[in-house]
């Protein structure tokens, strides 16, 4: 499996996925025009990626996102769908969602995320 | 030589206008003139959650603009349509007012109309409800994003939102909505 990743711009988040580490980061703001147009290469790597995953390994998934704008949103509960069906087959992984305590809403938009899951959901302070 | 630039700071000054755009809306402007407003807002040392709901109601707001923009490439009217947005900040004392307008097709009032009424009396846990389960509903492939964007902003807003259509002609009216942080 190749390394995905995708420079951030003011508008999309920087994305770096490495299947090395078992490690998929997700960082910055995401608002792009078309955000589905922006997940969906996204969508298909993970897609790859967790019928790749040998063994038993911990994966860890990553999110440090100040702000996601509405259609960006529900391109995110599609990616952590994919991430509880993998979860619901066995596959061992935790979500680290990194939260701003000045920023009320990325604590808000966590918890609207996790209540629909039932994989391991962190939400840890990112001042810490 | 245009000489009316002063009064039309000055209409500007009068109505506590700090930034806004009107014309065309590209993807481009929208970022350049979103990461304005969150350095005037740091400038000013607000606080980050008003700063964030006073930058998530203008992409919205801004989006929306453009998305139908974007969906009216082949009306007839779509010259009418496609320069009319406008997007305003205001401030004053201690609060934030967002609006927007565009020019749109009376054929699109009604349907306008109902989602704005739905959500106008809802409350905020009425709203988080509808908020999700919106977006799980909207086939994410061919839409691009109205709808949920009106309830992101209710949301967001510390008051209801205020909106008026105005009559331009038979076929076309200009759309108004305000949102307060």
């Amino acid at each position: 499996m190749e390394r995905l990743y995708i420079e951030g711009t003011k508008s999309t988040p920087e994305i770096d996925f490495d299947p090395s580490k078992n490690n998929l980061k997700i960082s910055g703001q995401s608002y792009p025009e078309n955000a589905f147009k922006f997940y969906e290469p996204i969508f298909q790597w993970v897609d790859d990626y967790i019928k790749d995953i040998q063994g038993e390994l911990l994966i860890e998934i990553e999110f440090k996102m100040p702000y996601i704008n509405s259609s960006s949103s529900k391109c995110i509960i599609m990616l952590l769908d994919k991430f509880q069906d993998a979860f619901d087959e066995g596959k061992d992984i935790i979500i680290n969602w990194y939260y701003d305590e000045e920023n009320e809403s990325t604590i808000e938009c966590a918890e609207e995320f996790k209540e629909d899951l039932s994989l391991p959901f962190n939400l840890l302070d990112s001042g810490r | 030589m245009n000489n009316n630039l002063l009064e039309l700071q000055n209409i500007l000054k009068e109505n506590n206008i700090i930034i806004s755009f009107s014309g065309k809306f590209y993807q481009g402007i929208i970022e350049e003139l979103g990461e304005a407003i969150k350095n005037r807002m740091e400038d000013e040392e607000t606080p980050k959650n008003d700063m964030y709901n006073v930058f998530s109601i203008y992409i919205e707001q801004s989006q929306n603009i453009r998305n139908y923009i974007l969906c009216k490439k082949n009306s007839n009217k779509y010259n009418k349509i496609e320069n009319s947005g406008i997007v305003c900040i205001s401030k004053k004392d201690s609060e934030y007012c967002i609006s927007s307008g565009n020019v749109i097709e009376n054929e699109d009032i009604n349907t306008l109309i109902e989602k704005l009424d739905i959500i106008k009396v809802m409350n905020k846990d009425e709203l988080k409800k509808f908020y999700k389960a919106e977006l799980k509903k909207e086939p994410a492939k061919d839409s691009l994003g109205a709808g949920v964007g009106l309830i992101d902003i209710a949301r967001k807003a510390s008051k209801p939102l205020e909106y008026s259509f105005r009559k331009i002609d038979d076929n076309l009216s200009f759309f108004q909505l305000q949102a307060i942080v």
